[in-house]
């Protein structure tokens, strides 16, 4: 039975999935060891952020075939979110230093930035893509990219004319001592944007792999016609979808608040890199682009050590255009079968 | 009557295809609708199943109007629709493809109950549970595709043309699980090609060309009338 199991992994380590995963560990860990732990430290933290914007990113792609270019825009939402309900908490917490708003007042900020971005997302669906779809899905796939960048811009000068240009930061979440973890400090914060991460990752992957309404997302993603069939109503699912990712989008950008101050185009990073996991993963593949999002982070974090800061984005530029060239579908193979887009 | 279809004018975009369809079937019936390529067989069975939306008369079900409704809704009132492109979620597991097909039910022991009697069914499938309905051949993916359609429970089951690009042996399989299907009590409107095929097993039949029924009866009646020998058996 052992024999078996090692034969499966042998031919998944030599699939495009199992080679790029391994090899992506095993740099990991030699670059940690040549330069010092904190490169991993970096690379987990980005890649669990990078994972959140991802994966919203990969199910709008998935179920709705919309490639979404203001989905950097809901970081910005959930930033600014969490800037305004944090600022008086913080208050509080500095004239009371020991009261449990300290601990949880971070996480309330979260939330709040969450359930904004859900929110938004619903207007937006609202406003703007089901008005769209509802007139013709001719063109779907050209016609919602082009609404989405005309969104993105309306949002970034919405951003700019109400709440003004400047930065909108705060000194930290959770103060406090650094977690040291084998010899390397990393602070409160960071270390709580990963756990953060890692477990909304997790929820949202059982949400995805064993509820009904999460079996009903993919289901939507693979077969729209099918799903009509089995009496899953296309119109809510299309609802659930984007208030999920712009949630997801939004709580990312509430909970690295304390590495990137609030200001109008703090989204177009995110969205950036979430868009070369995407590419580099596979269209739509959702559980793919967790996996995708490591990497580019990995990618990035060595980049900024060995090459130079200036250089982050155009490594993994040129990776992506060798995907596109060698690989279209992507590493993890791609799940959009085109569901409005006939 | 289970369901009566008056007067069914259907089609795509400005092109009508169906002029004036009428059928019905009774509760336990085995009906079937026959016809050359490009008749109107599966454009009939997507109106009934709210696909596309009627451009006039009437699709009443249990005695209520579906025409015109949501898929979805139409699903939820007892009928289920097995396409003939079947419309598996290819990445997903065997087991995975069938509870969708109990989607609306939520009752998670019913659930399995389902389950349980379509693995019964097909005993293939059982077999197969985990393997994602992307990689099975043609034959069992046809399996599937008619294992999910009752795991609703349906009223009424639409078939259309199962044995599509199956190879002969496989499309013998598909028509004995019909009849397992017909034997345990379930009411099915086929859609097929395979005209003396499905004749030979279904009680009723229609005859579609060019959009209008052309004739309808007994099975057996059909199989001896003049014209239906003519036009499709060639004798």
């Amino acid at each position: 039975m052992s024999h078996h199991y090692v034969s499966k992994f042998l031919t998944w380590l030599r699939s495009a999935a199992g080679f790029s995963i391994v090899a992506t560990i095993v740099i990991a860990v030699v670059t940690s060891i040549v330069s010092g732990p904190y490169l991993l430290v970096n690379t987990i933290i980005t890649g669990g952020m990078l994972a959140l914007v991802a994966t919203g990113l990969t199910l709008m792609l998935g179920v709705l075939n919309i490639a979404m270019f203001a989905h950097g825009e809901f970081f910005m939402i959930g930033s600014l979110t969490a800037f305004y309900v944090f600022t008086p908490i913080s208050n509080y917490i500095s004239e009371n230093p020991d009261s449990f708003i300290a601990v949880i007042g971070p996480l309330i900020a979260m939330i709040c930035a969450a359930i904004v971005g859900a929110i938004s997302g619903i207007i937006a669906e609202k406003l703007v893509f089901g008005p769209l779809r509802k007139r013709s899905t001719d063109n779907w796939v050209m016609n919602s990219f082009l609404l989405t960048v005309g969104l993105s811009v309306l949002l970034i000068n919405l951003h700019q004319l109400i709440f003004g240009a400047d930065f909108k930061g705060i000194v930290g979440y959770w103060s406090g001592m650094p977690v040291s973890i084998a010899d390397v400090f990393i602070s409160r914060d960071r270390a709580m944007a990963f756990v953060i991460a890692a477990v909304i990752v997790g929820i949202f992957w059982f949400f995805m792999t064993y509820t009904r309404m999460g079996m009903a997302i993919r289901a939507v993603s693979q077969d729209i016609t099918g799903a009509q069939i089995v009496g899953i109503d296309i119109e809510k699912i299309v609802l659930l979808t984007i208030s999920l990712a712009c949630a997801l989008s939004a709580v990312a950008g509430g909970s690295l608040l304390f590495m990137y101050p609030s200001y109008p185009t703090v989204g177009l990073e995110p969205l950036y890199l979430a868009w070369f996991v995407v590419i580099l993963s596979g269209l739509g593949n959702i559980l793919g682009a967790v996996a995708g999002a490591f990497m580019v982070a990995l990618l990035k974090v060595i980049t900024v050590e060995y090459i130079g800061a200036g250089w982050d984005f155009v490594v993994p530029s040129a990776l992506i255009i060798l995907v596109l060239i060698f690989k279209p579908s992507g590493i993890f193979g791609s799940d959009v079968r085109g569901a409005l887009d006939k | 009557m289970l369901l009566e279809v008056k007067n069914l004018d259907a089609g795509y975009g400005y092109l009508q295809i169906l002029r004036s369809v009428s059928l019905n079937i009774n509760k336990g019936e085995y009906v079937c609708i026959v016809g050359p390529n490009g008749a109107g067989k599966s454009t009939t069975m997507k109106a009934i199943a709210g696909l596309i939306s009627p451009m006039g008369g009437s699709i009443i079900f249990n005695g209520e109007e579906i025409a015109g409704l949501q898929t979805s809704q139409i699903t939820k009132k007892g009928l289920s629709f097995v396409s003939e492109e079947m419309n598996l979620f290819v990445n997903m597991s065997v087991q995975e493809n069938l509870y969708m097909g109990a989607y609306i039910i939520k009752d998670k022991k019913v659930q399995k109950d389902r389950l349980d009697f379509v693995f019964s069914l097909f005993p293939r499938l059982g077999e197969r549970k985990n393997q994602l309905a992307g990689t099975m051949s043609g034959g069992e993916r046809k399996m599937l595709a008619i294992g999910r359609g009752m795991m609703s429970d349906p009223q009424l089951l639409l078939v259309d043309e199962p044995s599509f690009g199956l190879a002969p042996q496989l499309v013998a399989d598909v028509f004995d699980s019909l009849e397992i299907l017909r034997n345990q009590g379930v009411t099915i409107l086929l859609v097929e090609q395979n005209v003396t095929k499905t004749l030979a097993v279904t009680n009723r039949g229609y005859i579609l060309e060019n959009g209008k029924i052309g004739l309808e009866g007994k099975s057996n009646d059909l199989v001896n009338n003049p014209h239906v020998r003519k036009v499709f058996l060639g004798v």
